[in-house]
């Protein structure tokens, strides 16, 4: 990938709309010249969103915890946590969080817990959906690429339910699984549509084997330049914090998912999460725009 | 304009002052990047990245200087003030060796009541001890704080420093070598710009090699972070005494000055204009204590080709809220995790060979040491036979 008549057609293609080839992206995700790799993603994620970064407000709550004392007034989505044994208990967390979220969109869960409930409640799968649905739930909050096992009947299931605006999420496949997910992430958004976002970086850590600053920023140039038909590419910013979350947006990233929705921080200083993030954007020479919990940009 | 210059450098012409900050203000970050991996790698054409095993200890705490970015210092006569025993520092040395490290990096606080017999006894000590260990101490304003207490030229003290077994000296205190930027800093009492590079040019042409830092992120301006930038690349062109650079943003918990730091992408832009600017120096140093492994490694991209120190004790940018730890396994790996080859190196940057921990069982280093235990308020024995000149220290004596 240093040969530069090589970077400069792919630079070429990325620029004119041209989608790179699954070999061409295989040959990105093996070198080890992430600067390439993260031009064309650069040039990619400029052409479809300008210098704009998105960012939401989350405030993520336990289903077993207080909604009403959780849920600041400036968060834009709320974001149910944890796992709840029972539908029965999922649906009423998703009621109270509904009750205190207004017309800010709930989310929560994941795939494996909509697949527990399912036969804990000896119910389909769709039919648990449509239940949370009605209770209000307007995403799910993982729904991982690399760990669910029929990816098109999941995607199906989900949009005949009725949830749109989907994000799909990668649990914790290695750098170079992550390549064949996001291109299986593009094969789902082609032919089922609806899939708003994708957030390429693992929602678990493994202590053991850490990922690297150069997978993680890899990882998110090889998403977007594997599925440019999905919008956004998002970097949650509490889990992977300001510095890995700036460089990602210079990678491709457009989006910084689950900003705090408090401006106290745990240890009771006050931190301004804000202030922080939206310096941190601009650093990168970029400008920020707040969304809501559904991907509409509600102030610049 | 940018275009051209990125022409200019990539074949391999020089960037005057304006043309630097041009760049940093313009150049988009991956071309930065770019440009500062392609000198990396015509001065390091075999993908080696290199790091020391070492220790940074800090043997006292007590200081005069009262740098306002700070917050390792305690005042005299403060209750948590220490000065290391010898005894401590042999057996810091001692974990050093246990895990194949071979330099120590002694700095300190600008401690009044330390007398440059007190250096020259402990260097001789050190040295007799362990006549293999490196040592690389005291940084250009603690040399000056010691000419200046003891009323002995810089020259003088670097002779009998060396005389007493100096190897080579760390670049710390230059923080931004602009005097405008060193009176706000309150760093300027202790070593003004041209101070600062005085102490260098002795120590160089004394046949010590040194590296030079900067600290970025307070109150200087672009022009100002590339003055500094100057400074240091002019008296390389005088010296050639300056083995590395080493940049690293300004650690605001718990200082007085505050504030927020400078960002991720903020510093990689930083060490790539370095890389450009500083083509007389062969090194380049990733800071990872400061900016974490992840940013750290990705150094490499942006012109590093040196991973620092695998460190086993920190007090300084601890004491400021950071806190990353690598142990040299960490280290090796994100070495090759980015396609380098990491190779263990001395002081003077020459290869010792591969990592230790592949030739025989190392104890792993999960956490940072401190200087001292929290409420460890022992005052060394030898203490007594150096004179205190202030107040504090010479009651302290008395009490011993
Ligand atoms: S930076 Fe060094 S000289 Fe300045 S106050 Fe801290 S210990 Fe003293």
């Amino acid at each position: 990938m240093t040969r530069s008549s090589t970077f400069d057609r792919l630079l070429d293609q990325v620029q004119t709309g041209g989608r790179l080839s699954a070999d061409d992206i295989a040959q990105l995700a093996a070198t080890p010249d992430i600067l390439s790799v993260g031009m064309l993603a650069d040039a990619l994620r400029r052409r479809l969103h300008g210098t704009s970064v998105t960012y939401v407000r989350v405030a993520a709550c336990g289903f077993d915890a207080s909604f009403a004392r959780a849920v600041p007034p400036l968060a834009r989505e709320i974001r149910i946590t944890g796992s709840p044994a029972s539908l029965t208990t999922a649906r009423a967390a998703v009621e109270s969080a509904k009750a205190v979220a207004g017309d800010r969109p709930v989310s929560g869960f994941a795939w494996r817990d909509v697949e527990r409930l399912s036969s804990s409640s000896r119910m389909p799968v769709a039919r648990v959906l449509a239940e949370l649905r009605a209770a209000g739930l307007e995403g799910l909050a993982e729904i991982p690429v690399d760990a669910i096992e029929d990816e098109a009947a999941v995607i199906d299931t989900l949009r005949q339910a009725g949830f749109d605006r989907l994000r799909l999420t990668v649990s914790k496949a290695p750098g170079a699984e992550r390549t064949g997910a996001m291109l299986r992430a593009a094969a789902l958004q082609a032919r089922f549509g609806g899939i708003q976002a994708v957030a390429p970086l693992p929602t678990a850590i493994d202590a053991l084997r850490p990922a690297t600053g150069y997978d993680d920023v890899k990882a998110v140039a090889i998403a977007r330049l594997a599925a440019p038909n999905i919008p956004v590419v998002q970097v949650d910013w509490q889990r992977y914090g300001p510095k890995l979350a700036q460089v990602a947006l210079t990678f491709g990233a457009d989006d910084l998912d689950n900003v705090a929705a408090s401006d106290e921080a745990p240890d009771g200083r006050r931190r301004a999460p804000l202030e922080e993030l939206r310096r941190n954007i601009e650093a990168a020479g970029f400008t920020a725009a707040e969304r809501d919990g559904l991907f509409n940009v509600i102030s610049r | 304009m940018v275009d051209e210059l990125v022409r200019n450098v990539t074949d391999g012409a020089r960037v005057t002052a304006a043309e630097a900050l041009d760049l940093y203000r313009h150049a988009p970050t991956h071309v930065l990047g770019r440009l500062a991996d392609a000198i990396r790698a015509r001065k390091h054409p075999d993908r080696v990245v290199t790091y020391i095993i070492d220790r940074n200890v800090n043997y006292t705490n007590v200081c005069v200087a009262r740098c306002n970015f700070c917050a390792f210092y305690r005042p005299v006569g403060s209750a948590e003030g220490y000065v290391l025993g010898f005894e401590e520092i042999f057996r810091k040395i001692d974990e050093t060796m246990a895990v194949g490290g071979n330099q120590l990096l002694l700095q300190g606080g600008h401690n009044p009541d330390l007398p440059i017999a007190w250096y020259e006894d402990l260097f001789r000590a050190v040295k007799g001890r362990y006549p293999g260990l490196r040592l690389h101490a005291l940084s250009p304003p603690e040399i000056l704080h010691i000419s200046r207490t003891n009323t002995v030229s810089v020259r003088e003290v670097v002779a009998r420093l060396v005389a007493a077994g100096l190897d080579s000296i760390p670049g710390g205190g230059a923080e931004i070598l602009v005097d405008r930027v060193r009176k706000l800093l309150n760093c300027y009492g202790k070593a003004s710009a041209d101070e600062w590079i005085d102490v260098m040019r002795h120590a160089h042409r004394a046949g010590l090699r040194s590296t030079a830092t900067m600290m970025y992120g307070t109150v200087e301006t672009d022009e100002e972070r590339v003055e500094h930038m100057m400074r240091v690349r002019d008296l390389q062109d005088d010296t050639g005494g300056f083995t590395a650079f080493i940049a690293w943003s300004f650690q605001p918990e718990h200082t007085e000055r505050g504030g927020a730091e400078a960002t991720g992408v903020d510093y990689l832009r930083t060490l790539a204009l370095a890389r450009i600017v500083l083509d007389n120096v062969d090194n380049l140093q990733a800071s990872w204590v400061t900016q974490g492994g992840k940013v750290g490694q990705l150094s490499l991209a942006f012109g590093a080709n040196d991973m620092g120190s695998v460190m086993l004790e920190e007090n300084v940018v601890r004491a400021a809220g950071a806190s990353y730890c690598m142990d040299e396994v960490e280290i090796v790996a994100s070495i090759e995790d980015a396609g380098f080859v990491p190779k263990r190196r001395n002081m003077q940057y020459e290869i010792l060979g591969d990592p230790v921990f592949r030739a025989r069982d190392v104890p792993r280093v999960l956490e940072l040491a401190t200087a001292r235990a929290a409420g460890d308020t022992s005052v060394p024995e030898e203490l007594r036979q150096y004179p205190a000149r202030s107040r504090a220290g010479k009651q302290l004596r008395l009490a011993q």
